[in-house]
Parts: structure tokens; sequence; C-alpha cells
């Protein structure tokens, strides 16, 4: 927590919400939000209001994706219409006869000029791994010209499915990263290769890295080799001159996933994280007590 | 290998006739090598639809039927319902796949061109794999009758599809109505479709698998020939990262079945159960013991998930197995499920669709059943091959010494026996005799250890004779055969089964519940019958590993990767 | 002189769990000495609490007003006598076993026996204590074990394939109680403290969207922790790490109905549970990443948190007008709906049916049964979701409470 206060028992009362409009049915909410002549705001938030009310009909389904893929519309109204219908989309019976038409909308928006419209619509459409959204993602990191979205996003994009064939091009990145946010996405998808372990061990002990490249490295290295990782860690925390940030991740590793036997009996470890309970670094005490409390002391 | 692009192959593929398509219906074609998931679908797609544009032919009705039995991509789905339509002959065993299709695909129905490569639709025209199902549906005719009341629940009540599709429906029905006359007799897939089930027959002097190191869920390492010589075997292949679960998650669940089935019927301990992974770099044991606990799988020696750590590339040569990879994740496989003999040797295979857990476990009986009738090898026993050795230590040097030998016993008359040299040698063919029968006992129980000492026994005791060597060296003769032998006679030894580490979670299988199908599902019984209708008629086959020339019309039995004239690569 | 009290009828320590519902309880002396020519000595029975632990009430039968003290009498001979307790509402414990239940003789100081126990609640993520909100994070963390875990089960509960069977019918509501119910219980057997804490997400709730807890997003939607939190190691489908973009600069979702809104629906099921699309669907739609799309959502667990909040909506609108009974026309929707949407139901996956019409696997086996509950068993119907608080039969109750959502 960063508050200093402490929280009270009991239901504290947190900043009230801002009031609503007066009711109103979901079919009046959409036709306030399918009104040209109110304003963007009101449109707006009449299109969150009432999700289900986009699928209430054949008709509704189709001015909800008029409206969405229209460029002359203003772009709050067309991302509210496109979040409603998302929304919609989780009363999957209900949704089942409108997918077909939704989806085909989906595919129309990706080349939309609206940067944060186009961004919303590849995320829906990669989670369904849908191989259309994924070859122009990976077109566009060979091509920046064809890219639709920063490469780190189309990396964080690609990673919803492993069996994109991201791996080789999120190698290219991690060693020539055009940017820190795209060297730290590459290193997440390839968090699941194997193949990658002597990359996340050799990232994970460089002083220099950032320090959230090494906290992934570290999470990926425990994903593919448990075993060196916990080696690691081990050595991280025996180190003098490591920051407290990954000693503190070690800690929390071996205290969560460590291999009981193997800690238990380390006695080495066992004392350097005793001393470590006295660090002047809060977060390092917190680990370390928590390891102690794990492992017997 | 020449690296096609996407758009070089789909003109590629629209030039070639249907005997050349076939091959590429086969995931482990390299064609596919290195391609990510989605390409495979759009390029396996692309074949489909390329086929459909002619006369389907027989040998290709093994695919489509897989992608309507357990396809969840719309693409492939879609161009499997087209394919079916080009069957020549309607066949009422089609219709129960093809309603399972639009149960597996309908909330993902989604719109796409089955006129350009890759099927992706923009704008409003095109088709949906639903569309394309129920169009298939109305091909059928009379031959869907059987499944007339999914059809009505498909029409009305709670399971409805969407309105939309209601006049589809209305032709369905109307097209079920006519042309009454039809034979109707459902389940009987063409006697051509034979790759769904196949006996196999092994190739002589192909052992290299056994020495292929496993590891299972526990950390254990054992060989291949360690692990699945002694008793048949039932072997699946999966992956916990494949993304259908009508594949890899569906198929330990139902091994899991098995596993009940046979403990029922007290073969547990007579028959292996095993799953080996496609992906040994990310399936780690952890990750495997976990995947099966949650899959209800349960562990003791006889019943493990494996992997191979360097040996994918002998497994899926060994196999044949459907498979293909980028990199080391797979792209694309079919379900697959082996049954091996006592010797660790392919005998059955099921493949593609879904298997019915009833028909397998009978399918491994037939063979346990066979192994029992084998008449036994025998294997002399450890004190005949040492009574032989010592024999020969001590057969005397020359008559004198047998008069005295025989005076040792005491017996009566003995020493009256004349010094017989030719002894000597008879022993040393007896002893050679007990060599051979323990090589034999050494190759089906693959450890080698005790025939070389007993190899190395035999050869110090006929040196030490012709070269008329200290007796010490006859007597190491004899102990070396002495261990040997013993040694023979163990069985290989199998390690115990733990428990799951870490969480404590215990494996409560006697509250898990058995998870078998609904019993009211017509259609997945309709499936099953047409394949066992299949296997009734199935002969048997040489194993996988034998390359066939490619032939549209032949009726293969197994299904091997063919090299395809003019491709621009080796088969593995 | 000594007695033993048992909470929920049970000796075992992971049975002395509370909620707002009454729980039976009983007392018997185990020794004597003291009460000698006493047939039914008197005791009296009360709760040491401290300043912020829980606390709890108590009543002699079924019915009737609670109260801070019950005064019993006990025979001699050892029998057992019933009586009821139950967390008094608004003092949820805020630590395991902070409140004790003791029994003195008479009049007398002396404590006899006592037991402790925990008031145990769903409470507002955003209020809890430093201690709690750890304990909720590591016992998270823990099952999910670094994409080893049994979280992968209710991730594989929560897909594309799977999500007829819960969503778009009136089944919402009472499948997504049962999963969570599940998922509690799960965590409650790596840390029985814990209770499956609810995202109010119609207010400002910036604890929870920090570092040390939920964590805080960058401006692409990836999500950091802090080094000492465990869900830095979450993983699901075999990648690490969580996808979050909020839309809201404020601290809460604009457009999301608020609880006022939502309650006042309706006073039918039918219409109260249109709550489906809004605040339901737009609270996970306020965001982008995985909780956005139905297939993944479960990969976030923020998910669990909001969906509670659901769930506590609907507790709320069942009390605000007496719905908890399935034989009543308003508390459901009747009508032929698909398989897993009627009362009589079977709830998949805990009821193991695989195939068409359900899902091809059922992940997670049966529902995780509780010490402390039999309720909803371990194939729970559609309709044994409705009375979670035992309303309508003791039997019912569920075992889970929420902070705000008294019982009486």
């Amino acid at each position: 927590m960063t508050t200093s206060k402490t929280k009270k028992r009991g239901t504290k009362k947190s900043k009230p919400a801002k009031k609503s409009s007066a009711k109103r049915s979901p079919g009046a909410a959409f036709a306030v939000a399918t009104n040209e002549k109110k304003s963007t705001a009101e449109r707006a938030k009449a299109f969150v209001e009432a999700p289900l009310a986009t699928i209430a009909s054949d008709d509704t389904l189709q001015a909800s994706l008029d409206v969405l893929r229209d460029r002359q519309q203003p772009i709050k109204v067309r991302l509210a219409a496109l979040q409603s219908l998302q929304a919609a989309t989780f009363s999957v019976i209900e949704f089942e006869p409108h997918r077909e038409d939704y989806f085909a909308t989906l595919r129309e928006l990706v080349d939309d000029p609206d940067e944060e419209l186009r961004q919303r619509v590849l995320g829906i459409l990669a989670r369904e791994n849908d191989g259309y959204v994924q070859k122009r993602l990976l077109e566009g990191l060979q091509d920046p010209s064809k890219a639709l979205v920063p490469p780190e996003k189309a990396l964080q994009l690609l990673s919803y499915d492993v069996h994109a064939e991201a791996y080789p091009v999120a190698r290219e990145i991690l060693n020539a990263p055009p940017n820190p946010e795209a060297k730290r996405e590459a290193l997440r998808l390839l968090s699941a290769d194997a193949k990658s372990a002597p990359v996340f061990e050799k990232l994970l002990r460089d002083k220099d890295e950032d320090r959230d490249i090494r906290q992934i490295s570290a999470a990926a290295l425990q994903s593919v080799k448990p075993k060196r990782f916990q080696e690691q860690a081990r050595e991280l925390l025996l180190d003098d001159n490591e920051y407290d940030d990954i000693q503190a991740t070690a800690l929390t590793a071996l205290e969560q996933f460590g291999d009981e036997k193997a800690v238990g009996k380390d006695q080495q470890l066992l004392n350097r994280v005793d001393e470590l309970g006295s660090s002047k670094s809060a977060k390092i005490k917190k680990s370390a007590k928590r390891f102690m409390s794990r492992y017997g002391k | 290998m020449v690296e096609l692009t996407e758009q070089e192959f789909c003109e590629h593929v629209e030039h070639l006739p249907p005997a050349q398509l076939l091959p590429l219906l086969h995931e482990s074609n390299p064609l596919y090598a290195q391609r990510g998931a989605a390409t495979v679908v759009r390029m396996r797609g692309w074949v489909m639809l390329t086929l459909a544009r002619t006369t389907l032919p027989d040998a290709a009705l093994p695919f489509v039927l897989e992608d309507l039995d357990t396809g969840v991509d719309p693409y492939l789905v879609a161009a499997a319902a087209r394919a079916l339509r080009s069957y020549p002959t309607p066949n009422s065993a089609f219709a129960p796949f093809v309603v399972r299709a639009i149960s597996n695909i309908r909330y993902r129905d989604e719109r796409l061109s089955l006129e350009t490569y890759g099927g992706f639709a923009i704008g409003t025209k095109g088709t949906t794999p639903v569309r394309e199902l129920l169009a298939t549906l109305t091909s059928l005719g009379s031959h869907a009758r059987p499944i007339i009341p999914e059809v009505e629940s498909l029409r009305t009540g709670p399971s409805a599809l969407a309105k939309k599709y209601q006049p589809i429906l209305e032709e369905v029905l109307k097209s079920i109505q006519t042309h009454s006359e039809t034979n109707t007799d459902c389940c009987q897939l063409p006697d051509s479709v034979k790759d769904l089930f196949s006996w196999m027959r092994p190739a002589r002097g192909s052992s290299s698998i056994d020495s292929t190191v496993l590891e299972d869920q526990n950390g254990n390492t054992l060989t291949f020939g360690e692990y699945f010589y002694g008793r048949p075997s039932i072997v699946a292949f999966f992956y916990t990262r494949c993304d259908n679960p009508l594949k890899c998650s569906l198929t330990i669940t139902k091994l899991a079945r098995i596993q009940k089935l046979l403990e029922s019927e007290g073969l547990a301990d007579q028959i292996n159960t095993a799953a080996i992974t496609y992906d040994p770099g990310f399936d780690l044991p952890e990750r495997l013991l976990n995947y099966g606990h949650h899959r209800g799988i349960r562990f003791a020696p006889e019943h493990r998930l494996l992997r191979a750590p360097d040996g994918v590339d002998a497994l899926r040569k060994h196999f044949q197995l459907g498979v293909n990879f980028i990199e080391s994740l797979v792209n694309r496989h079919r379900i697959e499920l082996y049954i091996l003999d006592a010797k660790g040797q392919t005998a059955g295979y099921f493949g593609r669709i879904q298997w019915n857990e009833r028909e397998v476990v009978d399918r491994v009986i037939e063979v346990l059943k066979k192994n029992r009738d084998r008449p036994k090898l025998r294997v002399a026993s450890p004190v005949f091959g040492t009574a032989v050795a010592l024999g020969l230590a001590l057969f005397p040097k020359c008559p004198f010494c047998w008069a005295a030998y025989l005076s040792l016993f005491g017996i009566a008359g003995v020493e009256t026996i004349p010094y017989s040299p030719w002894l000597q040698p008879v022993l040393a063919i007896l002893l050679l005799s007990n060599l051979a029968s323990i090589w034999f006992r050494a190759r089906t129980t693959h450890r080698m250890l005790p025939f070389y000492l007993v190899t190395f026994g035999a050869l110090t005791l006929i040196a030490s004779k012709t070269l008329s060597a200290p007796s010490t060296v006859s007597l190491l003769g004899v102990l070396l055969t002495l261990v040997g032998s013993l040694l023979s006679t163990f069985k290989p030894n199998l390690d115990r089964v733990s428990t799951v580490r870490g969480s404590g979670w215990v494996n409560d299988q006697d509250s898990y519940p058995s998870a078998t199908a609904d019993g009211t599902d017509p259609v997945q019984a309709a499936i099953y019958s047409a394949r066992s209708a299949t296997i009734g008629s199935t002969r048997v086959a040489r194993r996988a590993g034998r390359r066939h020339a490619s032939n549209a019309t032949t009726n293969s039995t197994i299904e091997t990767p063919v090299k395809v004239r003019g491709s621009v690569g080796e088969m593995p | 002189m000594d007695v033993e009290i048992q909470i929920n009828n049970s000796p075992n320590a992971n049975a002395r769990f509370l909620t707002w519902s009454p729980a039976s309880c009983r007392i018997r002396i185990t020794d004597p000495a003291g009460a000698q020519g006493q047939g039914q000595p008197p005791m009296r029975i009360s709760a040491k609490t401290t300043a912020s632990g829980g606390s709890v009430v108590f009543r002699k039968g079924t019915t009737g007003a609670f109260s801070a003290s019950l005064q019993l009498g006990v025979p001699v001979n050892g029998n057992w006598v019933s009586f009821f307790a139950a967390g008094q509402f608004g003092r949820a414990s805020v630590s395991l076993n902070d409140v004790t239940i003791e029994a003195r003789h008479g009049n007398g100081n002396k404590v006899v026996g006592s037991t402790p126990c925990t008031v145990r609640i769903r409470k507002n993520a955003n209020n809890l204590t430093p201690a709690e909100r750890d304990r909720f994070i590591a016992a998270f963390a823990q099952l999910n074990n670094a994409g080893l875990g049994r979280f992968a089960d209710f991730r594989d509960m929560h897909t594309n394939v799977s999500s007829p069977q819960a969503h778009g019918a009136p089944g919402f509501l009472p499948w997504h109680r049962a999963y969570l119910l599940d998922l509690e219980r799960e965590l409650q057997a790596i840390d029985p403290s814990v209770a499956l804490h609810y995202w109010r997400f119609d207010q400002g709730s910036p604890n929870i969207f920090k570092r040390d807890f939920l964590g805080e997003s960058d401006n692409i939607g990836t999500v950091f922790f802090s080094a000492t939190n465990p869900l830095q190691f979450w993983k699901t489908d075999g990648v690490t790490g969580i996808n979050r973009r909020p839309f809201f600069n404020s601290n809460n979702p604009t457009g999301v109905r608020t609880e006022a809104q939502t309650l006042a629906l309706g006073t039918a099921y039918p219409a109260f549970r249109t709550m489906e699309g809004n605040p339901h669907g737009s609270a996970h739609t306020s965001f982008g990443g995985s909780i956005s799309s139905i297939g993944t959502a479960a990969r976030d667990p923020l998910f669990f948190l909001l969906h509670c909040n659901v769930d506590r909506l609907w507790a709320k609108w069942q009390r605000n007008n007496n719905r908890f009974n399935p034989a009543v026309a308003a508390s459901f929707d009747s009508g032929a709906w698909p398989i897993g949407h009627n009362l009589a139901d079977t709830m998949w996956p805990w009821n193991g049916i695989t195939g068409p019409p359900r899902p091809p696997t059922a992940p997670g086996g049966t529902m995780a049964p509780s010490p402390v509950v039999t309720a909803p068993g371990l194939s729970p119907r559609v309709r044994d979701s409705l009375d979670f608080q035992g309303k309508v039969s003791a039997a019912a109750c569920m075992g889970f409470d929420y902070d705000d959502v008294p019982f009486s």
C-alpha cells in the first residue's frame, strides 16, 4: 500500500460515484446513442449504458455497426459503440446471431485511421487468435511502413497466441530493440520459449539491465528452467552488490516456488536471508521475513 | 528446403492434380514446417478447397472428417464442409460429423471467403462455417435422416440456431424428406476409408527407438524399451500448450477414462498407458504431472506421462507422427493413439477421429491375448549355466586326472568309466547354448549387462582351457557366468510412483467423477459406430515407415508421409 | 470446571469460521469440578474481540434476535447443548482467529472454556489492510503456482468453448456464484484466513491498481508489480504476465451502472439479470487486455474480483426483494433455456459431464468441499446457488457473505 494510513476495518466510504442521469430504458438510451443531433458526450454515455440494446434486434445491431464503421462519426462515439458491442459479446448465447457481422466489421477497422480505435480492434481480434491480424502485425514488425501499431504493442498482441510465428521476430527485436518497451515486450513474448533460457539467464544476471527486464527474465527463467532459476536466485541473494529489487524478486520466487527440500537444507542461503531480514530496505525485509516464516525460523 | 511464400504456395496448389494434393493434407508435410499455426490453417484450407473443386478422393475423407469432428478453426471447418459436398457418394455416416461440427463452431461463427486464399472476408460478402455445414446437410438429402432430431433442435427450442439460418434448416428438412427410398443405414463409412484405425505389423529389425531416453512426470528416466517392453501399451501423443480442447486436453481426459476401464477389468497392471509430449522443451516433468492430474490421470509405474528430452525426432520417425513444428512448438497435429505389443512394437493405430475408450481397450486386450498365446521363449536357468561352466572349468586334462576325479566321488564302479575327452567340447557347446539363451533374454529385457558378463565368462573359460591358464582364471570364468546368469533372471527395476509435490494436493481420484460422455449424445454414438463399422473390415497392413507411392485411388490403409513429385523437400 | 465449545458442531480447527449467517454450535462440560450438585450449571457465552478484529453474536434457537452474550444451562453429564453463533454484522475479522468465543460459569469471570474463530467475510478489496491484501495475493499466486497450479483449471473453465454454459441466459449468475465459491475454497485450502474480495467497479478503487496489489498498467496495458509481489510470476496459457489497459483516467470506469441503478433494474429476476450487459459487460470492457474478451478474461486475477462484485450485487438484490427461494417464480427466469440455465440443471464442469451439448472436457473436477458447510454439494444444480445464506433452508448455506449484505 502506498498510503501510510492504516486502513480501518468495516466499509470505508470511497469516493462517491458520479451521479447518473435519470433512469431510462435501454431502448431510450440506444435512441440517444444513435441520434446524431445529440452531443458526443451524451451519445457516448448512452452507448456504454445499454450494451444489450445494441443486439436487441438485427436493426439495432446494424445501426451500431454503422456508427462504428463511419469515420465521420466522432471518435468518442465510435469507441463507445465498440465498447458497448464488446460488452454485449459476453452474453454469448444472445450474441451468437450477431457475431458474424460484428467480427466482419472489426476486420474492416484494422486499417482505420484512428490509432486508438485500431488498437482496440486489433486487441479484440488478437485475443480470438485471429490469423488475419497476426499476419498484419507480423508484417508490421518486419516492415515498419506497414505497421498498424507501435512494435511494443504489436508484440504484446502477438503474445496472446503462442502459436503465432512471432518468436523469430521477437528475438531480432530483443537483440536490436527500437525502444525499451519493445525490448521488454519481446522478452515477455519469449517467456515460454525454452530455447531462450540462456538469454533469460544472461539478462537476469546483468546488473546494467533495466529492473523490469531483469524481473521478466526471472519469471521467464523460472518457467522454462526452474532448477536453473533456483540456482541463479541463490547466487543473486548471496551477492552483496546486488540490487534490492532483484533480491526481493529472488526471495519472493524462492519463497513461493522454491524446492522446499533443497532450500531448507541450504544453510548458507538461510543464514544469508536471515541477515537480509535486518536490511534497511523495506522490500528486502518484507520478503526475507516471509521467506524465513516458510523455511522454519 | 526452399521456403515458399504463402502466395507462391497458393499458386502452386492451384495447378496440382488431386493425386499431388493429397500429400499436402498430411500435417508432417515439410511445406508446413516452421510456419505458425494460423498459416498452416490457411494453407490446409486452401488445399482442401482446391480438392473440393473437383471430386473429393476417398483418401481425403479422413482429413475432411477430422476437421468436422474436432476442428475449431472457422476457415478449415468451412472448407471441410464444402469439400465433403464434392464427395461423389453421399453417405449417411457423414451426417453426425456435420452436426458435430455445427456444435463445435456455432459460437465461433464468422464471415469468411472460400474463394480467396486465407478466407479473410472484408465487408458483407462471404459465407460462414455454419452456413457451409447446413449446405452440406442439405446436399446429403435423405442420407441425413438419422439426424433429424438434431436438425429439429437446431431449428426450434432452447438450442436453436439464429433466425437467419431458419430458412436453410427448412431446406435441410425438406431435402431429407424427399427421396425416402434411399438407404438410411447409418454409421457405415465408405469401405475405402480405413485410415481411422489400422492393425499394424511391425517391420523387422527396427529397434533404434528402444534406447531413446524418456523422462516421466516424476523426473524418473528410462529408455523406451525399458518402459514399453513386457506388456502391451496404449500410447497417445499430446502437448500441454495445445489450444484445441477437442484434441490434447480431451485425449488425456479420455486416457484417464481408459485407465479406469482397465482398472475395472483388473488389467491395470497388465497393460501400460502412456502419453508422450510433442513438446519436451516446455513440458517439463512438473508440467506433465499437473496436466495429467488436472485431467484425472492416475499415475503408477505402468501409467505415465512422458517426455523425450532429445528423442522427438526418433519418435517422430518411428511412429511417423502426424505433427509439424515451428521451432519446437507444434503448429498442427492429428489425434493419434497407438497400441504397442509386449515387445514395444506398434500393433495398432487410432487416428484423426475421436476414438472410443471401450474400443481402444477391446483392441489392446486382443493384443494382450495374442501375447499370452505366443509360446514363451525358454531361458536356461542360472543353475544350468553355472553347472556347465563349472564342469568345463574343472574338466580334467588327462585320463589319470579323470580317474582321480571319479575316485573322489567314491561311487562304486564309476572309476571304471573311461576318460571321455568328447565331454569337454560338449560342455563347451552347452556353455555356448546357455550364452545364446542369455542373449535372447537380454534382447527381450533390453538389459545387456548379463549377456556381457556371461560372454566374458565363457571366453575366459575357453581361453583358460586352450591356453592352459591357471585354475584361478577358470574360476573367474565360472564366477562371471554365475553372476551374469543370475542377473539375467531379474525383471527390469520399475521405480515407484511418488505423490504430488508442492501443493499437497492429493490424488483424490475416488472423488473424481467418472467423466464419461453424457450417454444421451446420439451424434457421438453415431460417430463411434461409424468408426467401429470401418474397423470390422480393416485388414492388417504394413507398419508405417515404409513409403508408398501416392495414388488417389489406392485403398491405402495407413497414412504415410509421401514424397510429392515436384515438391521441394524430403519427408521426415 | 472445563467446557468444550464447537463451532459448526465440529472439533476441527478448519471449521472455526463464521459469516453473518447463523452457524450451529454446541457446548458441553468436560470437567464438572466446582459444579457438583448443580444439574445444569448456567454458562455465559460471549465473544472476546480486539478493537479491529471480528465479533460474534449469539442466540439460542433458529429464530429470534442475536445478542452479545447468551446464557445456557449445560448439564454436568457432558451432554451437548446447542446454540447459534454468527458474525456481528459490520465486524468482520481482519486476521485468523482474532475473535474468541468464551464460556464462563454463572456470573464468574473465569473463563472455563474458549474457542478461537474467524468471521471470514468477502470485503471491498480497496479497503483491505496491508496484511489482508498480502495474504490474499499470496494465496492467489500460490494457486497459480507460476502456471502449474490448480488455477489452470479455473482458467480452463472460462473459455470461448465453455462460455455458453454460463453466459447470455439465466444461469449466468448462479454459475458464476458457484465458480467463485470453488475458487475461494481453493484459496482457503492454501490460507484459511483468506476470502475472495470484490472490486467495487462503480467507485474509485485506487488501492487495487497498485504494484503491491493487482498491479499498475503502463500506457500499452502491460501490468507491473512490485518486487515483493508474488503476482509478478503470474502465468496463464504458458505466458508470463497480465495485459490490462484501463480506459478510464479517474479511479473508476465511466458508464458502468452504479449499485443503486443496478438494484433498481427490477424486482423480478428476468429484469435484474440484464445486469449481465451493464454493469457486468461494461466493467469488463472498461479495459483493453485479457479481461475485455470472454475467452481470455479469466487470465487476469481482476476478473474474479469483478465477478465477486457482480455476485455481491445479486446477493444484495436478493435480500432487497427476498429472492432466495427457487420455488418463487420471481427468483429466477422460467422457461426452456439451453442446458445449464434451468433451475434443475446440473452445472458444468462440476457435474463431470462432457460432450455436446456440454464442452468436451470438464476441468477441475467436482466443487471443492468445505469443512464448514455441506452446500452446495459436489455437483450443484443451478437452483442450489440461490439460497446462499441458508434463509430458506439452513443446510443450503454456502459459507460466504459480503461485508455490506447482512443476514437479517
